[in-house]
């Protein structure tokens, strides 16, 4: 008799617990990851204050070398494309792979450098009229200025 | 008006959560790491559970990851017998120490100059930051494999955990074990508070409390289940425990009395931790999520809202997400 009188009186508390208490609200799910990318916002408050010098690395004296080495880039970039500039309309030398060495009338580059619109181009098996040169081919090219 | 525990769940992870931790309070909030058996570390806002980002590169389990206190740099140990550092902004990866086996745990120093590395090689290693390339400071000792280390008192001393049911205390500089601690079963876990020196430790269903500087117990408390991991609230007056019966348990650390205990996860718990403003713990499961349990439950914080009663049936009451009410068994 006891017994049952004290589940009943167990489960009647539970029962009442359940129905007093209010779960918390929240006002939104945390975000959860993005299929297509590993995160790390760059525009993010935390990544602009903090991304150049988050490294201890990131000294001021290696920054300066930092400066030094981007000059040189530009430099080096600024004289490749105005040679390609001064090469336009101009008969080159390609030096290849595998030994392959042709000439050809110089048009254009792509904008990633990944290809060389040539014309006249002359091959041992004639002269191609219009003809795309890939760029990884090639080893060297040599002009006359 | 009671209100009942709404956990936050973080998914994301393919795998099991094995190892967690939070960084200290910065400018931007506070931050938190996860280690995942599926070979993604995931950095999340530490008070609302949104990802930043996954450190991609590990090529197999990562059983242990820390941030630095400022939580620009992250650390994580894998099973590809790898540590590696990494800028917590940009979620690149800094450095990679290559090991002789299966790493297991990382911790940087207070100033963040030099990681501690502990794994299945059974050996201590300390890395300068600043030199990479230098060989690492080993200190061997333990004769099975090394679960957790720790920098405490100040960094000049290291704890460390291992299978061979011992806990040390080793000194850097001589790299000499200072103090023993024996055990009857495996330490799951370890937790060290620089503030008041106090060690966690959990064994069995056993969650004990230690001075971290002469190892003396303080206190154990045993749960109703074996016990994987728990963590001490900053203020020092509660803690709270998980382990394989899948509830998190939440104790008076003065009393030693069962407070709470909360179901939400769907596998044993494997690693738990306070948030270093103590308003939230953080809990990563078998289940592969990791969810956050507000200590006081109620209390308008991060994502979580006080909501009063005519609120909820208020015309003009924002948008809110209620859980759909569950009954307990």
């Amino acid at each position: 008799m006891t017994f049952i009188l004290e589940i009943k009186r167990s489960s009647g508390l539970r029962f009442r617990r359940v129905l007093n208490e209010t779960p918390v609200s929240v006002l939104r799910l945390p975000r959860g990851p993005e299929p297509n990318s590993r995160g790390f916002d760059p525009t993010s408050p935390r990544f602009i204050a903090l991304c150049p010098t988050t490294l201890p690395s990131s000294s001021s004296s290696s920054g300066s070398a930092d400066e030094e080495e981007q000059r040189l880039r530009a430099e080096l970039r600024e004289r490749f494309l105005r040679t390609l500039l001064l090469m336009t309309g101009k008969r080159v030398r390609f030096d290849m792979h595998e030994h392959v060495r042709v000439h050809a009338r110089f048009g254009a580059s792509d904008i990633d450098v990944l290809n060389l619109q040539v014309c006249d181009l002359e091959t041992p098996l004639g002269v191609q009229r219009e003809a795309l040169l890939r760029s990884q081919d090639v080893i060297a090219c040599s002009f006359e200025v | 008006m009671a209100m009942r525990q709404t956990p936050l769940t973080c998914s994301g992870h393919t795998r099991p959560v094995v190892d967690l931790a939070f960084s200290g309070i910065t400018p931007y909030g506070y931050f938190l790491i996860s280690a995942c058996k599926d070979g993604k570390p995931m950095l999340r806002q530490g008070d609302t559970g949104d990802w930043i980002g996954t450190f991609l590169g590990h090529k197999g389990a990562v059983w242990g990851a820390t941030l630095n206190k400022e939580a620009t740099k992250a650390a994580t140990a894998a099973a590809d017998f790898t540590a590696k550092v990494w800028d917590a902004v940009t979620g690149d990866e800094v450095l990679t120490l290559a090991h002789k086996h299966i790493v297991k745990s990382v911790n940087f120093t207070e100033d963040s100059t030099c990681l501690l590395t502990g794994g299945n090689d059974k050996v201590l290693r300390i890395y300068d930051l600043g030199k990479p390339e230098a060989e690492p400071l080993e200190i061997a000792g333990h004769t099975s494999a090394i679960k957790k280390a720790l920098w405490c008192n100040n960094d000049q001393q290291i704890l460390s955990a291992a299978d061979d049911r011992t806990v040390r205390l080793w000194d850097k500089n001589t790299k000499e074990a200072v103090k023993t601690l024996a055990f009857d079963a495996s330490v799951s876990s370890m937790e060290y508070i620089p503030d008041g020196e106090i060690l966690v430790i959990t064994y069995g269903r056993t969650i004990a409390f230690y001075n971290a500087n002469s190892l003396d117990l303080i206190k154990a408390v045993d749960a109703p289940a074996s016990i994987h991991s728990a963590s001490l609230h900053p203020e020092k007056d509660f803690f709270v425990a998980g382990g394989d019966d899948f509830k998190l348990y939440k104790y008076d650390y003065t009393t030693k009395e069962e407070m709470e205990s909360y179901k939400g996860h769907f596998g044993p718990i494997h690693c738990v931790r306070f948030s270093p403003d103590g308003e939230l713990y953080a809990s990563g499961s078998e289940d592969g999520t990791l969810r956050l349990w507000q200590t006081a439950v109620g209390k308008t914080y991060g994502l979580w809202k006080c909501v009063l009663p005519e609120e909820l049936s208020s015309e003009n009451s924002e948008v809110l997400y209620c859980p759909p009410a569950e009954i307990k068994a």
